[in-house]
């Protein structure tokens, strides 16, 4: 159950990279098809267990060092991840999970080098919500990707391409 | 049968699901289910005979030396294009450098499908895409002037996508993120990997897989070597994020 949690973290925190990454010349090429976006149901399960949370230390601050594994606890129904350095500054993610559906993101820790400001991050998370809470709109018929196992299956947009084709 | 007219199938099989979008045209529903299962089958033998988890199977038999009986015809024809692939990676697939002796998992998934995807063709099928859990192929044309795209996963967010591309042919992505640190580089014998994602196109579903695993493990150095071969493109995402690609990759627009 908390591999699972921290899985569902780890693209959260690669899907804020990717916001910041939108800024780059090479990749706003390679994404200018509207190629971003999100199937339904396709989330991680909701695993986070009594154990994904931390014990109440506190909210944001510069408190934990990159490489540490643990950060502030969050509210009940939410995860928080670890403070990891992602090339400009350190950022921790929280994401509150409903059922099986995550319903919102929100970065409690952040510290960022100079040229890029708390303004910034605040900018770019309701964008990485929109696309974590958008429906698919990019007309596809399937998803190249590393192979998944059966179980990983049940949770790919693949299966929710599937899914969809059976009306 | 969805919206745009394609028929769907999810078949478990080689470890993962193997997904079918087919568009019947004016084929009875008899014939095309018969079509589907003879595309099953292929894809359920090449599992009883290339599995590594059976100890008994084929291939395993083959990898242990163990004496007996001679190996299945299709045996020779995997290790052919294993060959094929080597080369045509400059080295950085190579099934013949894995620990525990010879393994041509990077290329039997996507060589099997291929197979598959064939025998719809052949049964008369107008257009189908099978993609056996992220390596796929297609042939004809999903509608009226429309052709087949794929997503290309995002390396670090599941349910995002990196780039979507017109699917001519077969699209093989390789990475270690849906199973961990697989990848061997042949150069060390030991685990390597210089991509977050790696993608090639081409005709041959077998030759993209294999060559998709030697793009993962030998990252930019192998983008060059594949660049050069006739037929085939390749989409590079780096462990750092930042991205690179031959010029005739056919990522799709609007």
């Amino acid at each position: 159950m908390r591999a699972g949690a921290w899985l569902v973290l780890g693209g959260a925190v690669a899907g804020f990279l990717g916001v910041l990454g939108l800024h780059r010349p090479a990749s706003s090429s390679a994404l200018a098809g509207g190629t971003v976006t999100q199937g339904p149901g396709t989330q991680g399960p909701g695993t986070q267990g009594p154990g994904t949370q931390g014990p109440g230390t506190q909210g944001p601050g510069p408190t934990a060092s990159p490489g540490r594994t643990t950060t502030a606890a969050g509210p009940p129904g939410t995860v928080t991840g670890p403070v990891v350095n992602y090339g400009y500054g350190e950022l921790a993610t929280r994401v509150a999970i409903s059922g099986s559906r995550i319903t919102g993101v929100s970065v409690p820790v952040i510290r960022v080098a100079e040229q890029f400001s708390q303004e910034l991050a605040d900018r770019a998370i309701p964008v990485l919500r929109h696309e974590v809470l958008a429906a698919q709109s990019a007309h596809i018929q399937a998803v190249s990707g590393a192979t998944y196992t059966s179980e990983a299956y049940a949770q790919s947009v693949q299966a929710a391409l599937d899914k969809a084709h059976f009306k | 049968m969805n919206q745009d007219g394609l028929v769907t199938h999810a078949e478990p099989v080689m470890g993962t699901v193997v997904s079918f979008a087919l568009h019947p045209g004016e084929l009875p529903g008899p014939d095309l289910r018969t079509a589907l299962q003879a595309a099953c089958a292929v894809l359920q033998d090449a599992d009883r005979v290339f599995s590594t988890w059976d100890p008994g199977s084929p291939l395993s038999l083959l990898r242990r030396g163990a004496p007996g009986s001679a190996p299945p015809p299709v045996m020779a024809e995997v290790e052919a294009a294993c060959r094929r692939a080597r080369d045509a990676s400059g080295g950085w697939f190579d099934p013949w450098a894995m620990p525990g002796g010879y393994d041509p998992t990077g290329l039997v998934k996507g060589w099997a499908v291929g197979k598959a995807l064939r025998t719809l063709d052949q049964a008369g099928i107008p257009a189908a895409l099978v993609n056996g859990g992220g390596d796929l192929a297609a042939f004809g044309m999903p509608g009226p002037g429309r052709c087949w795209r794929a997503g290309i996963r995002h390396p670090w967010r599941a349910s995002g996508l990196a780039a979507v591309i017109e699917v001519h042919g077969a699209v093989a992505t390789s990475a270690s993120y849906e199973r961990g640190a697989h990848l061997v580089d042949p150069r060390t014998g030991r685990p390597g990997c210089r991509a977050a994602s790696a993608t090639v196109t081409g005709p041959s579903l077998a030759q993209a897989d294999a060559l998709a695993t030697g793009l993962a493990v030998g990252g930019d150095a192998a983008l060059e070597v594949i660049g050069g071969l006739a037929g085939y493109q390749a989409y590079l995402i780096r462990p750092d994020g930042t991205e690179s690609w031959t010029p005739g990759m056919q990522f799709a627009t609007g």
